[in-house]
């Protein structure tokens, strides 16, 4: 019976930091469905899901990636899961939208907007920052099914935004597609 | 992935280059509307223009919510009521305007055309009959717009046609004396008009087209003219030439239009609509920062009409079709740059200035889009003058296988240098001086037509 593993890694990045990742995976006899990563500060993070045919427990990835060479240990999360899904970013919901967030670095902006989505049940489907002098950029996707009204939460993000002295534009990811991937016929990405 | 540089780019654009689509058009077809009365006929008008465009505007509002971008006018074009009104008399026709202005209010709609005959080689009795209503019809409502087709690169011009127009045009102004004349600026006169422009006053839905189409006019100048703005900033001008500013035109048009189309296909899809058409022309409104002249200015010329604006305008309107037809894979309409003057702050300061004349104005469309469009002129210029500057413009559009149009507004009791304002999008001016007046009435009392050009021998 296979086993199947969500796996998060992290270490100092390093040229071949990923091959060795994967030759763990595959010299056990696993099958990688998914994975993204990601580099931040100079250390490496990956979050995979893989299928193992045989009888690779839990233990036996944790000693394998501990054996992994590096500057930093390799440290590893793993849990067991019922199925692994194959392209799991692929088509987003219809209603992903894009929050951007600019404001004058100080600590707690993520959190203000992190809270923010999660009183009002929105989900963030990806999250990336930035730093340019002190100007602090945060860009949300995030997912709106479960908002009734779009008026009343682009007044609540003007409000939040005049509170909190952020610049906040909500932007329908459509556009962002439309405007920046020139292959993607139009009709693709409203779902004609 | 989100690409941080991509988002942040498109925010620009849409947050504070104040990107919106300009105009999202409801075609509608009334050829089915004739019946045996005028009364029936108007009823049967009103009911399906209600039809289709009941939930309209409602249905832009909301996209335009969701999308974060604002269509500034939901507007609807008819088919030219003569085809509609075959038979009416001028009379009849006045009682078609009004329906039609009413079915425009029920919609919400600030404005409707389609109040249009085709005369390009012949005048029908109706014809005749609808040009003679054109000063009641228009003074009698409030939504309406006239246009009227006087000449085609096929057919060449009808100047019976052109003649009757400049007598109708100085009707039309001395009809609504009252507000400056503000009746002749809504109505536009054209050769090669296009039956899918969703931009008014010119707008129709013409007899080529579907049952119901949307038509989607995408942004203003202002969108470009900030975008230039920040590159000239950022690169230098020491480190730009004129291909690298085409280029830049051509990049933020391209993502203009596919915005622009995208709210339209949204519209479409939810209204269950064909999409038609998007037109990629820039076209100004008073407002400052929404200015084609401003682009003039930026590219440097001091004033808009000195030598070098035509070259500009030019290079605008190509770079605009270039990114705009590389975008949408449905473009048409009039797509050019507009130079409406009293629409255009930039432009009606120039006129005020005396840079900017008729005749360079004349020079400006033979490269760009539309025409002598929003020209405020002396109320005592006589009708035979008017007709041949509209002759003069047929011409250039005739010729060079282009729409052109005139827009010309004698304001009655006013000379050149004074001002005339009409208030919100139709805008003000100090009216332009219109040289050589009393000089072309023997030509225009020619009549006849002056014949469609080869199409062949283009050496």
């Amino acid at each position: 019976m296979s086993r199947k593993y969500v796996i998060s890694v992290m270490s100092k990045d390093r040229p071949g930091i990923i091959a060795d990742i994967t030759t763990v995976i595959y010299d056990l006899g696993g099958d990688l469905a998914d994975l993204n990563q990601s580099i931040l500060g100079g250390y490496f993070t990956m979050i995979l899901m893989a299928e193992f045919d045989g009888p690779v427990t839990r233990k036996i990835l944790l000693t394998r990636f501990s054996e992994i060479q590096s500057e930093t240990p390799v440290a590893a999360l793993i849990k067991e899961v019922k199925e692994v899904m194959y392209g799991s970013h692929g088509r987003l919901p219809d209603d992903t939208f894009v929050v951007t967030a600019q404001a004058d670095n100080r600590k707690g902006l993520v959190k203000t907007l992190g809270d923010f989505f999660y009183s009002r049940n929105i989900n963030v489907l990806d999250l990336v920052t930035a730093i340019d002098k002190n100007c602090y950029t945060m860009i949300f996707q995030v997912d709106l099914s479960q908002v009734d009204s779009m008026k009343s939460l682009r007044s609540e993000l003007t409000s939040l935004g005049e509170r909190e002295e952020m610049e906040l534009v909500l932007q329908h990811n459509d556009i962002y597609m439309a405007t920046n991937e020139v292959g993607t016929a139009l009709e693709t990405i409203i779902g004609d | 992935m989100l690409r941080s540089d991509q988002i942040m780019a498109t925010v620009e654009m849409v947050q504070k280059e104040n990107l919106d689509v300009r105009t999202v058009t409801m075609g509608i077809n009334l050829l089915d509307c004739r019946y045996g009365s005028v009364k029936k006929t108007c009823e049967i008008v009103e009911e399906k223009i209600a039809r289709f465009a009941g939930d309209f505007v409602e249905k832009c509002d909301e996209v335009a919510v969701k999308y974060g971008i604002p269509v500034i006018n939901k507007r609807i074009s008819v088919t030219p009521a003569a085809l509609v009104g075959a038979g009416f008399s001028s009379d009849d026709f006045v009682k078609l305007a009004i329906s039609l202005d009413r079915a425009a209010a029920q919609a919400g709609v600030d404005i409707l055309g389609g109040f249009t005959a085709q005369v390009e080689k012949g005048i029908t009795v109706t014809d005749r009959a609808f040009i003679e209503s054109i000063p009641k019809a228009l003074a009698g409502t409030s939504r309406l717009c006239a246009s009227i087709n006087v000449g085609s690169s096929h057919k060449g011009i009808n100047m019976d046609a052109v003649a009757m127009i400049g007598r109708t045009i100085k009707d039309l102004a001395e009809e609504t004396a009252d507000s400056g004349g503000f009746g002749a600026a809504k109505f536009v006169v054209f050769c090669n008009q296009p039956g899918d422009n969703p931009f008014m006053a010119g707008a129709i839905h013409g007899i080529e087209e579907a049952e119901v189409v949307l038509n989607v006019g995408v942004s203003g100048p202002g969108v470009i003219a900030r975008s230039l703005k920040k590159t000239i900033a950022k690169r230098g001008t020491d480190n730009l030439k004129l291909d690298d500013i085409a280029e830049e035109i051509k990049q933020i048009t391209f993502r203009v239009t596919r915005c622009g189309e995208l709210i339209g296909r949204q519209v479409s899809k939810i209204l269950g609509v064909e999409f038609g058409v998007v037109d990629l022309s820039l076209a100004p409104t008073p407002k400052i920062g929404d200015s084609v002249g401003e682009i003039l200015q930026i590219l440097g010329v001091d004033d808009v009409g000195a030598p070098g604006s035509t070259a500009i305008v030019a290079l605008l309107n190509d770079a605009v079709k270039k990114g705009g037809i590389f975008a949408s894979k449905a473009v048409g309409g009039l797509s050019g740059a507009f130079v409406p003057v009293m629409e255009d702050a930039v432009l009606a300061e120039a006129v005020g200035k005396g840079a900017l004349t008729i005749e360079k104005l004349e020079a400006l469309t033979c490269v760009c889009s539309v025409g002598l469009d929003m020209v405020p002129i002396p109320g005592d210029v006589d009708a035979a003058t008017i007709s041949a500057i509209i002759a003069d413009e047929m011409a250039i559009g005739m010729i060079n296988n282009k729409t052109t149009a005139a827009r010309l507004i004698p304001v009655p009791g006013k000379k050149a240098g004074e001002v005339v304002n009409f208030g919100g999008l139709f805008g003000k001016s100090p009216i332009m001086e219109v040289r050589n007046v009393n000089k072309s009435g023997r030509f225009i009392a020619w009549g006849g037509r002056i014949p469609a050009p080869i199409h062949s021998f283009k050496n």
